[in-house]
């Protein structure tokens, strides 16, 4: 496994990733490496919260684990289940075998009948640590909040049939939250944290430019603008980073080589996702954006 | 003593510390983990340089966009304040803010300001006639001492509805999906044949609720019951989000997590600032939106509105804002004390501007209409 003398060489191996990060985000990436505690990030939607996990987990060349939170969301889910079907089978097989009840049970809830979710997954790796990102934390229960904690303070997991799991390699755990509904503070004292917002003009312009080596400084240094004027108004739905990518790709694909009028009003649609958001900048004049 | 600065302090680890302590003692939430991990951070070689140095601290002692900008204050106070500039002087005050209990504020904005000089009317009413009574009178027309009793009986009753909705979340599970889990582990003892299906509760399904209470002057003589009520639905729906507002918005749902009602009041107060004046629905949800819309209005959750729709704003916007709010919720339910009224009429602009893109429209003005609300929402899930 990779590893890391100090938060700059961070900085530089996700550059090469085409990750563009910041000092103070660099750091909280090298104490989650280093004192191995679980990284909470926060942030308007789309700012690059999910990507950062994909991108550790490709710069440690380790596997990524992901766990999508959502309402409802149970351990059934999230950490493991029988495979029933089997089961049913195995025992059926076992039929003429004369077993005794007690060894039949002891087959059935094996680990062959064990589906791993993604929380147990997390935790079996034999090699080497696993990024396991936990995603829109915030979506999901406050029930399952309280299991994570024990999980996250613990990393192990016990299986009633099988017994407890302790995890070899503690796994790297990145949290991402949209703030649809404030953390428990318990949970929050185990996570380092760190917020990332929306990126300045020149960072936007270097990341775009990272994704779209190929875009020509003009019509980059006019579309990142145009965005960053979008989040100044009061929009439905604030434009995150990866829609501005969205749309600079989209300029590029239709041949346009800087943004007019007329390709403005073509490609709206690839940025602002609602029609009201659309038509409170229709009615502003154009070159406010250009 | 404490040591409130960096220069105080004689070796690295002890500067450390006490930064830790001092950071505590302004609202971090920085226990002994933090500190030892802020003492193994600085040991990997991040105290070397400032700024890194700073972000990793900040990492480790911050847990919210709020804190991290507190944190950016004290940061500055403690390792940056010069021996030569330091004077003595309160820091607590100087970096959250002055914090003053103003009780009484709280209780003029209630509507319960003039309750301290008739308290002694020591008139004891009780019997369940007279609580069928008060539980209709409207909330306005109660002299002070009713309200006490009032008060007390709300309470009990509120209590109750919230039990009740929680039980009967539990009772739905008959028809819930099959547990093949333990069925399967039962027919082991009849050769694998399902013959007990065991079943597993559904697993109930939150519903969001959104709170806005209006607490302008003319709601004056309800919004404490209302305030009641709130607290008796936090007790049920854990994922309550309560704001109030009268020329602004205010969120409470922090303070109601702490539970009781009066240190719900002594936070308002605390907050508002000058409260009691008009009402501006339309901007007040205007802010809503814009500031809290994108966060709460994601899944499908079911907003009340507790107002008598007495607005001085503009109408238009009203109606934008709730369309706003509508297409994004499950339901929107206004609960108006004026209705209960007999020959009220929704006239008032606000309110008429209101009614398109409110699904009910119901009372508020005693504990009947309010408890009436439980079956609505004992469904709404």
């Amino acid at each position: 496994m990779v590893s890391f003398e100090n938060p700059g060489q961070i900085i530089d191996a996700l550059e090469r990733q085409q990750y563009v990060a910041e000092s103070e985000f660099a750091t909280a990436i090298y104490l989650l490496l280093k004192l191995h505690k679980p990284l909470l990030l926060e942030g308007p939607p789309g700012v690059g919260k999910t990507e950062i996990a994909i991108v550790l987990a490709r710069l440690l060349n380790t596997e990524l684990i992901r766990l999508q939170c959502y309402e409802g969301l149970d351990v059934n889910a999230a950490v493991y289940e029988w495979n029933y079907q089997k089961q049913l089978l195995g025992i059926k097989l076992q039929e003429g075998s004369g077993l005794s009840v007690e060894e039949k049970e002891k087959h059935i809830f094996g680990h062959d009948y064990l589906l791993e979710r993604p929380l147990l997954r997390s935790i079996m790796a034999t090699d080497q640590p696993p990024v396991l990102l936990i995603d829109e934390l915030d979506r999901s229960d406050e029930e399952f909040e309280a299991f994570l904690l024990e999980l996250l303070s613990a990393f192990q997991i016990s299986i009633p049939e099988i017994g407890t799991i302790k995890a070899k390699h503690k796994p790297l755990v990145i949290l991402t939250s949209n703030r649809t509904r404030e953390l428990s503070d318990a949970l929050k004292r185990r996570c380092l944290y760190h917020w990332i917002d929306y990126p300045d003009l020149e960072k936007e312009m270097r990341i775009v430019k990272k994704h779209l080596p190929g875009i020509e400084e003009n019509l980059l240094k006019q579309v990142v603008h145009a965005v960053q004027q979008f989040r100044d108004r009061k929009l439905v739905k604030i434009p995150g980073v990866s829609e501005t990518i969205d749309w600079a790709e989209s300029l590029l694909a239709l041949g346009y080589r800087d943004l007019n009028a007329a390709s403005f009003d073509q490609t709206l649609g690839c940025i602002l996702k609602s029609a009201e958001d659309i038509n409170q900048v229709r009615a502003e004049n154009v070159d406010v954006f250009i | 003593m404490k040591k409130q600065q960096a220069y105080a302090t004689g070796s690295i680890t002890e500067s450390i510390v006490a930064f830790a302590q001092f950071s505590r003692s302004h609202g971090l939430n920085i226990g002994v983990e933090e500190t030892q991990e802020a003492l193994l951070s600085a040991n990997y070689g991040l105290f070397m340089q400032r700024d890194l140095f700073k972000s990793a601290l900040k990492s480790i002692f911050c847990h919210s966009p709020e804190e991290c900008r507190i944190f950016e204050k004290l940061f500055l106070l403690y390792w940056d304040t010069n021996p030569v500039d330091m004077q003595e002087q309160n820091r607590k005050s100087s970096v959250i803010g002055v914090v003053e209990k103003k009780t009484n504020a709280s209780l003029v904005m209630l509507g319960r300001g003039k309750f301290e000089e008739d308290s002694d009317e020591g008139k004891n009413i009780s019997g369940s006639n007279e609580t069928e009574r008060l539980k209709k009178t409207d909330l306005s027309g109660l002299s002070s001492m009713e309200t006490r009793t009032l008060e007390e009986i709300a309470r009990k009753l509120f209590h109750q509805m919230s039990l009740r909705l929680r039980r009967r979340m539990k009772d739905s599970q008959r028809n819930g999906r099959i547990n093949l889990r333990r069925t399967i582990r039962r027919s082991i003892g009849y050769g694998g044949e399902p013959l007990d299906l065991l079943r597993m509760s559904r697993h109930p399904k939150k519903t969001r609720l959104i709170v806005l209470l209006d607490v302008s002057g003319s709601m004056d003589k309800y919004s404490y019951f209302l305030l009641l009520f709130i607290c008796a639905l936090r007790e049920n729906f854990k994922q309550l989000e309560a704001f109030i507002f009268s020329t602004s918005l205010i969120r409470i749902s922090k303070a109601l997590q702490r539970g009781s009602v009066n240190r719900v009041l002594a936070i308002i107060s605390e907050q508002a600032e000058n409260w009691s004046g008009g009402t501006r629905i339309g901007s007040s949800l205007q802010s809503f939106n814009e500031k809290y819309g994108r966060q709460l209005l994601n899944g499908s959750p079911t907003i009340i509105i507790l107002s008598d729709g007495l607005d001085t704003g503009s109408p238009v916007l009203l109606t934008d804002e709730l369309k706003k709010m509508h297409c994004r919720s499950k339901r929107i339910i206004w609960l108006n004390p004026l209705k209960g009224t007999r020959a009220y009429a929704p006239t008032a602009r606000g309110m008429q501007a209101a009614l398109s893109e409110v699904d009910d429209f119901l009372p508020a003005h005693n504990l009947n209409s309010l408890l009436e609300l439980e079956n609505m929402l004992a469904y709404a899930g």
